[in-house]
């Protein structure tokens, strides 16, 4: 996994979603009034149109008090069909919990990544098919038991109905996961040794020069991973980082404290008694001033601290003197502050990455960013509710199951795939072609390099192909991306969650996808015969 | 149409029930104290040593584990499996490390996954790591998991080999074999283990754990132990059964290698020609002593010629069979190389030389460059010597390339010292029977010695 925390570009998303949901609600609202004119003539477009000012006054006249009423029938109705059992399995998986966990003995650090992963993939595995299976089955079961008549004969618009039904759940889904996460935050800090911190990262961006100091690439050492690219060392190769908002803290006295997690990559034995060592310097290309900071060794895969103070001193070349600079007041113009990382020993590379340099700020208690974590859950069942809920609108209960669960899985297992094939295919860089294809090369043993021969069987087969892009592409668009609300790697990590890369991504999707929930829902349990078993 | 009232049909269900009841208890009733006890299933799982119990310590969480997934083991194992290899491409080695003991959890008895993660831990996770301490971590890790692996399937003899491998080859040999050997001792983790080793690998207070050799001699004799009632499939069972006088071989070769000569190191060789000729200091026999079968019957590796008529006879083959099935048996494990190796060793000479070559190229080191000559001079005359004493030597490459180094260095001394190389010499021999290995034992001497 490449935890590389990026800003979301919030700005860009709304447009996306707006350009989007306009597109699609044109789309649907075009085909209606189409077929409705076909079918009925110029009463057919009215009637269209009727439905749709029926919404926008049901809505402007949507009653908090039925939707609450609504909201708390459908919470008892919940705890009526025992979905609190399900603290049952939990009490049972942290009991037993500790023996199906590894121990890392000498490690204790990592001891607390396995507990904490843990915890938040239980708290998520247990609440999701408990809100999933509540929100698909609550109105087929109404309707099946008529018990939907009663209420929508009442002056209970469709729309609160929606509303009261999503509540209900999602008030349901909070409390499971309030109590799993009260209850997994005094397992974790029970189980771990160590004390817990959420450290505050800033990252900056990064750039590579070669090992002729011209910007460029860093060296793939043969890793199928190409998370990082290496500076080789004793060369101009370097790892040049560009950190943005960077100003003295409250004590005006205070330096910086950086934090790295290099790799190191030996063509050679060297001295293997010592690791490799990486230099940092720090320069300010408006008055081209560089301060060299003493060289440490990389630890891998563990926290390296570097603490840098305020005033460091130089060797002055010109004067050959040393003189003594201010970190803020000559090295950072703007608030901005550059870093370079290279490596010393001749023959070694160090890899690096985005994330592996960054500031770190004061930390924060360990709570907060679990807390974060347990939101980034709580807005997946949210999410997982407002499906179910509009699913089981215009299907029933088995089949809006299914369907949510489908959602779920390929928003969440195979959206990353779904990305690469889509990409792939949009900049023509997919080899073996579409799946018909990739079947007729599996068949003939043709591996992905070979082209197909020219001729209609083949252009009908990459036509077929085309058009399963298409529909791809279209079920990319559609199904949401839960790995937005995944954040346990942040605090596993021992960090934070971010607001910006982590909880705005996460609020996005959910109220993304909220409207067209509830716009669907309405339309189809106003369309929908409620008679119908 | 059923005509049957709804208790005629309850009545039928229970006669059904009762029915079936019959051939579940008959194959599946579990066994009792007794032996031959239990339904059908009960009883074959006892003949064959299929039992959970009988296959090795019981975990209760994989137990229940199993039991939870019903029959989605197969499922959940190829899952992680997925995941493991995602994570070690990501280098996520702890979270790998954990996805490696879900893994057993669920195939216990599955020999080749413990092989197969405990040399990926050993071998491949601490090779990715940079400082040296961290790589002996991972190592002990490997070791630590095989380990856990043989208790699950203590009937097996391959995974009490593949530890005695581990501690043998990958603390003993690899190129941190300095430092692994001294943190066998020590482990680096000062924190935890207080300057002691680390007592999970190397059980310290027994004599035979205080070298990773010893301890991994200990672990081939009971991979030695388990092989008699149930055959390894890792090698050929001769060459598996010589592990054990060999890690003795390799534990005075080490003492050798780290420049410890004297009583001890003498010892320790005089123990592995017994062990490999006459009888381990168990009471077993040595591993020369030992029969094993070929197409012309039993062989003894350690077998003189009334040894082997008898044999022949016994087996009803010709003597020139068997002398030449013996032969091919001892050519496969270098038998006779060995042993002379070992009875060289084991001598004061050998010693001497050995002790004074190291000495000669230490002082070098230090700039006592008389001193070292002197010193060097010695040893290679005591080496000439044992050279002429057992002539089998002259083929060894551990010999032949301390003999030249050791002229290399003397001859290095000639020309720092200003003064001519002689013509005639004690490794003159030697010397040019090999010259062509000596340009790249050079490049190892410069670079040895940082010399331009």
């Amino acid at each position: 996994m490449n935890f590389n925390p990026l800003p979301y570009p919030i700005g860009q998303a709304v447009i996306f979603w707006l350009i989007l949901f306009g597109s699609v609600t044109g789309i649907v609202l075009a085909i209606a009034l189409f077929t409705s004119l076909v079918a009925r003539g110029l009463k057919g477009p009215a009637a269209v149109l009727g439905q749709v000012r029926d919404f926008a006054v049901d809505m402007i006249r949507l009653s908090p008090r039925r939707v609450f009423a609504l909201s708390s029938l459908t919470f008892k109705e919940a705890i009526r069909r025992k979905a609190l059992l399900i603290f049952v399995v939990f009490a049972l998986l942290f009991m037993f919990g500790g023996w199906f966990l590894s121990g890392t003995g000498e490690r204790p650090d990592e001891q607390a990544r396995v507990y904490i992963s843990f915890v938040l993939r239980v708290i998520g595995w247990l609440t999701l098919p408990v809100v999933l299976l509540l929100s698909c089955w609550g109105i087929p079961e109404d309707i099946r038991a008529r018990s939907l008549h009663t209420v929508v004969t009442k002056p209970a618009r469709r729309n609160e109905i929606f509303l009261g039904r999503f509540l209900g759940f999602s008030a349901v889904g909070s409390i499971i996961v309030v109590i799993m996460g009260v209850v997994g935050y005094f397992w974790i800090v029970r189980q771990t040794p160590s004390d817990l911190v959420a450290r505050v990262p800033r990252y900056g961006d990064l750039a590579f020069l070669d090992r002729e100091g011209n910007p460029g690439r860093g060296v793939n050492v043969g890793d199928m991973w190409e998370f990082r690219s290496y500076v080789e060392g004793a060369t101009r190769a370097r790892g040049l980082w560009r950190f943005k908002d960077v100003y003295p803290g409250d004590n005006p006295d205070e330096g910086l404290v950086l934090e790295s997690r290099f790799e190191a990559f030996r063509t050679h034995k060297g001295d293997m008694e010592r690791g490799l060592l990486c230099e940092l310097s720090f320069f300010n290309p408006e008055t081209e001033l560089r301060v060299r900071h003493r060289p440490f060794q990389v630890k891998e895969f563990s926290q390296n601290e570097i603490k840098i103070d305020r005033k460091l001193s130089m060797y002055d070349e010109e004067t050959n003197t040393t003189k003594e600079v201010d970190l803020f007041d000559d090295l950072i113009t703007d608030g901005t502050l550059y870093v370079e990382a290279r490596a010393i020993d001749p023959g070694q590379y160090l890899g690096m990455a985005r994330p592996d340099l960054f500031i770190r700020m004061a930390n924060r208690p360990f709570y907060v960013g679990y807390a974060k974590a347990v939101f980034g859950i709580w807005m997946m069942a949210i999410l997982v509710v407002a499906l179910g809920v509009t699913a089981s609108c215009f299907v029933k209960g088995p089949v809006a199951t299914l369907l949510t669960l489908t959602f779920l899985i390929i928003g969440q297992g195979f959206r990353e795939f779904m990305d690469r094939m889509v990409f792939q295919n949009l900049n023509n860089v997919l080899a073996g072609g579409g799946p018909v294809e990739s079947w007729i090369r599996l068949i003939r043993h043709m591996n992905p390099q070979v082209p197909m021969e020219p001729g209609v069987s083949t252009s009908i087969i990459q036509f077929v192909d085309a058009r399963m892009f298409d529909l791809l592409w279209i079920v990319q668009h559609i199904v949401p991306d839960f790995r937005h609300f995944r954040m346990a790697p942040y605090i596993a990590n021992g960090f934070d969650v971010n607001f910006e890369s982590a909880i705005v991504p996460g609020l996005a999707v959910m109220f993304g996808y909220l409207l067209p929930c509830l716009l669907l829902g309405y339309f189809s349990l106003k369309l929908r015969e409620l008679e119908a078993k | 149409m059923n005509r049957l009232s709804s208790r005629n049909r309850k009545v039928v269900y229970l006669v059904g029930m009762i029915v079936l009841l019959v051939p579940i208890i008959v194959l599946g009733m579990p066994a009792a104290s007794g032996e031959g006890s239990g339904g059908y299933l009960a009883r074959l799982r006892q003949e064959h040593d299929l039992g959970e119990t009988s296959l090795g310590e019981v975990d209760p969480s994989s137990a229940t584990m199993n039991l939870v997934l019903l029959g989605l083991r197969g499922v959940a194992t190829n899952i992680l499996w997925m995941q493991l290899q995602e994570q070690k491409e990501t280098k996520q080695w702890f979270q790998m490390k954990a996805t490696t003991d879900s893994i057993t959890q669920l195939q216990p008895h599955f020999l080749k996954v413990w092989q197969y993660h405990g040399w990926n831990l050993a071998f491949n996770v601490s090779a990715e790591w940079d400082q040296v301490e961290d790589r002996y971590y991972w190592v002990k890790e490997g070791t630590k998991f095989t380990m856990q692996g043989s208790r699950r399937n203590e009937r097996f003899p391959e995974l009490y080999w593949d530890v005695g491998n581990m501690l043998g080859k990958k603390i003993g040999r690899s190129d941190e074999w300095q430092f692994f050997r001294r943190f066998y001792k020590s482990d680096p983790n000062t924190k935890l283990f207080e300057g002691g080793p680390d007592p999970e690998i190397s059980r310290f207070g027994a004599s035979e754990f205080e070298d990773n050799y010893l301890a991994s001699k200990y672990w081939f004799h009971v991979a030695n132990d388990k092989e008699e009632s149930q055959a390894q499939h890792i090698m050929m069972r001769m060459v598996f059964r010589q592990y054990p006088a060999r890690a003795q071989m390799d534990y005075a070769d080490a003492l050798q290698r780290e420049g410890l000569f004297g009583e001890r190191t003498g010892q320790a060789w005089a123990e592995a020609y017994r062990d490999w000729t006459e009888q381990y200091r168990t009471g077993d026999p040595g591993f020369g002593q030992e029969i094993f079968y070929t197409p012309a019957g039993g062989v003894r590796l350690e077998a003189s010629e009334a040894d082997m008529r008898e044999l022949a006879k016994k087996d009803s083959v010709s003597l020139r069979d068997k002398r030449t099935w013996t032969s091919r048996y001892q050519d496969i494990v270098s038998y006779r190389y060995w042993r002379t190796r070992s009875d060289a060793e084991s001598r004061g000479k050998t010693e001497a030389a050995h002790r004074e070559i190291f000495e000669g190229q230490k002082l070098f080191r230090e700039g006592r460059l008389l001193e070292s000559k002197e010193m060097l001079e010695a040893g290679m005359e005591k080496f000439a010597s044992l050279l002429e004493d057992y002539p089998s030597l002259t083929s060894d490459d551990g010999f032949i390339e301390e003999g030249l180094m050791a002229v290399l260095y003397w001859r290095h001394i000639h020309t720092l010292l200003e003064i001519p190389f002689p013509e005639n010499f004690a490794l003159r021999k030697l010397w040019e029977k090999e010259a062509a290995r000596i340009p790249s034992l050079e490049i190892d001497f410069r670079r040895d010695n940082g010399i331009g």
